[in-house]
């Protein structure tokens, strides 16, 4: 079951309310309680205190018979109150059950409890010890209240309290509800604004203004992250298009080229000249989609496999080597500098893959004769490999975009020379970084053109 | 040429296990044409039958396969034969090749692959069996000698570097292979991955510049959009032109 808010709410006024009203009615009925208690005592007091003036004063058996009557007189017909006098001398007793009393475990001279077997009713008692005095040996005289209707009072009151106290309960949840439900209403409008956002309406943000403090964070984390939504979103479009078009002029040349040799009757040649054509154009189709494939896997988090420890300068030297013909038609020359020592751990062949995408971005935008430079560093836990060439100042505003797929900082250039990538080059070098936990960086300034990636010093682990 | 048949008298003997009807279609055509025999199974069931029955000196095997898979057809035969097995799998993932070579595949093939691939694939599978590695290669007038690294044309020593020694060699072993640029470049500077540059096109017009220019007849050809190939042809190369 999904977890609501009003419920939590709900439930948790009903707890603290129950807590609130039972601890009241604890510490109430522990008032009462010894309220009655006290009240009873004090009417035992006057019961014992009358009797004994007129026991202690006189003694003799005119004054007994006197006495007795007016025990009688004071034990009412509900015998909520009785009396008792105990004696060796039968003439000095008195009360009913008797018998049973002498049973009875007095107990301690004074306050105490007793239970008749006969009747089973039990009486809170007061006793005294009374000294002999002329006829009369010494006695004990002994007051009961009956405690049932203290005990009823306290039932009663106890009952009350328990039914109010779950009718309050009832009330606050009732109460509760309806305060949860106001107080929840600005998220129901946030989620009301949230349900309208589509993606046509991508600039649209959740509205501030009316929001409580505790939900503006809330909403403006949301709102950072249609954000980032949107400008991925805008990427992706941008990139679908790019892709398109890129994949258009091969399969352009393949169809047109097709139909014109099917046109008419042909020589085998000229078939096998379109063939070979075709197959250019093939080519070029299945490297775009093996690049965007290698692109897709680094974006779904792919970390490098098959590491290995290796020496940087090494690897970059490796590379140069496999590039010298091209530098040797050009004139160009490579410098390795920095740490030469530098050790990395890495997937050669991304490495290389990625070093050498440098390398010909370097050696296509340098002129004929170019003093190219490798520059191997180690800052913040990454080994840092960059490419240098001299050319034209890169705009601030495009540099950080270089690594974007088929970014081109000016597309007509390109698309008029030779080209030999297809604008996945560089984007390819930042998800060889990405995929062993390092980042990229281009910068532009004095005439020097310096794109760099890095390898963490701990790699991701292998999976 | 191309030659399946390089080493063995009689024809190499292939099965081709793949549902897809295109592919098989085009590599049956592809290597038959270069004097294999092959046999087709569209399906795991009579893939199984095939391979259970037949001697064969290469099993092409489709991973993904209705019937049974490429998997369970490989443990099954590799219960009961060694026939080298190159597997193909339809996606570039660590796992598949882990089990294909764990199962007993001698060599995979990442779908979609190119068709000199396959074939290159199959002539080392081929070339494993091989006692010794000449040391001398002689093409036409062409003389290589693999120990001294050193080659000459017509007589004449021409004068290599390490790397272009390197190139021609590989192109020499393997004469009348095409070798495609990512081949070339693996095999020659071990750079395992399509490097969309035109290093290799450059290497090769340097060295066709030392080793063909000045000579006759052509041994160096460019098969367009496909490689290269060290031949001595006949014909003149109809289907191939030089750099330029």
């Amino acid at each position: 079951m999904k977890r609501s808010i009003t419920t939590r709410l709900v439930l948790m006024f009903a707890l603290g309310a129950l807590a609130t009203l039972t601890l009241i009615g604890a510490a109430l009925y522990g008032v009462l309680e010894r309220e009655l208690v006290r009240h009873q005592n004090d009417e035992l007091n006057t019961h014992l205190q009358n009797m004994r003036y007129s026991m202690e004063h006189f003694g003799d058996l005119e004054h007994w018979a006197r006495q007795q009557v007016k025990m009688d007189t004071l034990t009412p017909a509900d015998a909520s109150v009785r009396f008792w006098v105990l004696s060796d001398d039968p003439r000095f007793l008195y009360g009913k059950g008797l018998d049973e009393m002498e049973r009875v475990n007095q107990g301690a001279a004074g306050r105490g409890m007793l239970t008749l077997p006969s009747s089973g009713r039990t009486y809170r008692t007061l006793s005294m010890r009374l000294a002999p005095f002329q006829e009369r040996p010494a006695v004990r005289l002994i007051v009961g209240v009956d405690t049932a209707p203290f005990e009823h009072t306290l039932r009663t009151f106890l009952a009350a309290l328990a039914l109010l106290t779950l009718a309050a309960v009832a009330l606050v949840m009732a109460l509760g509800w309806w305060i949860a439900r106001i107080g929840l209403r600005p998220l129901q409008r946030l989620s009301e604004q949230a349900r309208a956002l589509r993606p046509k309406t991508l600039s649209q943000r959740l509205h501030l203004e009316r929001l409580p403090v505790e939900l503006e964070d809330l909403t403006a984390a949301f709102n950072g992250a249609l954000g980032r939504l949107e400008e991925a979103y805008r990427q992706l479009e941008g990139f679908n298009a790019d892709v398109a078009h890129e994949l258009r002029t091969p399969l352009a040349n393949l169809i047109g080229g097709t139909q014109v040799a099917l046109s008419r009757p042909r020589s085998a040649a000229e078939f096998q000249d379109t063939l070979q054509s075709n197959l250019e154009e093939l080519e070029r189709l299945r490297s775009i989609v093996n690049d965007m494939l290698f692109l897709a896997r680094a974006d779904q988090g792919e970390a490098a496999t098959g590491l290995t420890a290796a020496d940087v300068a090494h690897e970059v030297e490796m590379t140069i080597e496999f590039f010298e013909p091209l530098l040797d038609e050009t004139g160009t020359s490579v410098a390795i500098q920095g740490e030469l020592r530098a050790q990395a751990t890495m997937n050669i062949a991304l490495f290389r893959r990625a070093l050498s995408n440098l390398l010909q971005n370097a050696i296509e935008h340098s002129a004929a004769g170019a003093q190219l430079a490798v520059t191997i560093s180690r800052r913040a836990g990454a080994t840092w490999i960059a490419v240098a060439n001299p050319g034209e100042a890169i705009a601030a505003a495009h540099l950080p975009r270089l690594f974007d797929r088929f970014y081109r900082v000016d597309s007509a250039r390109h698309d008029a020379g030779e080209v030999h990538g297809h604008g996945l080059g560089l984007a390819i070098v930042k998800a060889v970084a990405a995929m062993h936990g390092g980042a990229t960086l281009a910068t532009s300034e004095d005439g020097l053109t310096t794109i760099a990636f890095s390898i963490a010093e701990r790699a991701p682990a292998a999976g | 040429m191309m030659a399946c048949i390089e080493i063995a008298p009689d024809a190499m003997k292939l099965l081709i296990v793949e549902d897809e009807v295109k592919t098989a279609e085009y590599l049956h055509k592809g290597l038959a044409e270069q004097g294999c025999a092959v046999d087709v199974a569209h399906d795991g069931i009579e893939g199984r039958h095939l391979a259970l029955t037949h001697d064969y000196d290469v099993i092409v095997l489709d991973a993904m396969l209705p019937g049974i898979d490429g998997f369970t057809l490989l443990r099954e035969l590799r219960a009961v034969r060694q026939t080298p097995v190159i597997m193909l799998t339809a996606r570039d993932s660590i796992e598949d090749r882990v089990r294909g070579l764990h199962e007993g595949a001698d060599d995979y093939l990442v779908k979609p692959f190119s068709f000199l691939e396959l074939l290159a694939r199959l002539q080392a599978l081929q070339r494993r069996g091989r006692t010794q590695e000449p040391t001398q290669i002689r093409i036409a007038n062409l003389q290589i000698d693999l120990l001294a690294r050193k080659a000459w044309r017509g007589g004449e020593r021409i004068d290599l570097s390490a790397k272009e020694f390197a190139l021609l060699a590989v192109l020499a072993r393997r004469q009348g292979e095409i070798l495609s640029k990512t081949a070339i470049a693996e095999l020659v500077w071990d750079m395992n991955f399509d490097s969309n540059t035109n290093v290799v096109e450059v290497a090769i017009k340097r060295l066709r510049a030392k080793v063909d220019n000045a000579f006759t007849p052509k041994l160096l050809h460019t098969v367009r959009g496909m490689g290269y190939v060290l031949e001595a042809r006949d014909d003149g190369g109809a289907r191939t032109e030089p750099m330029s």
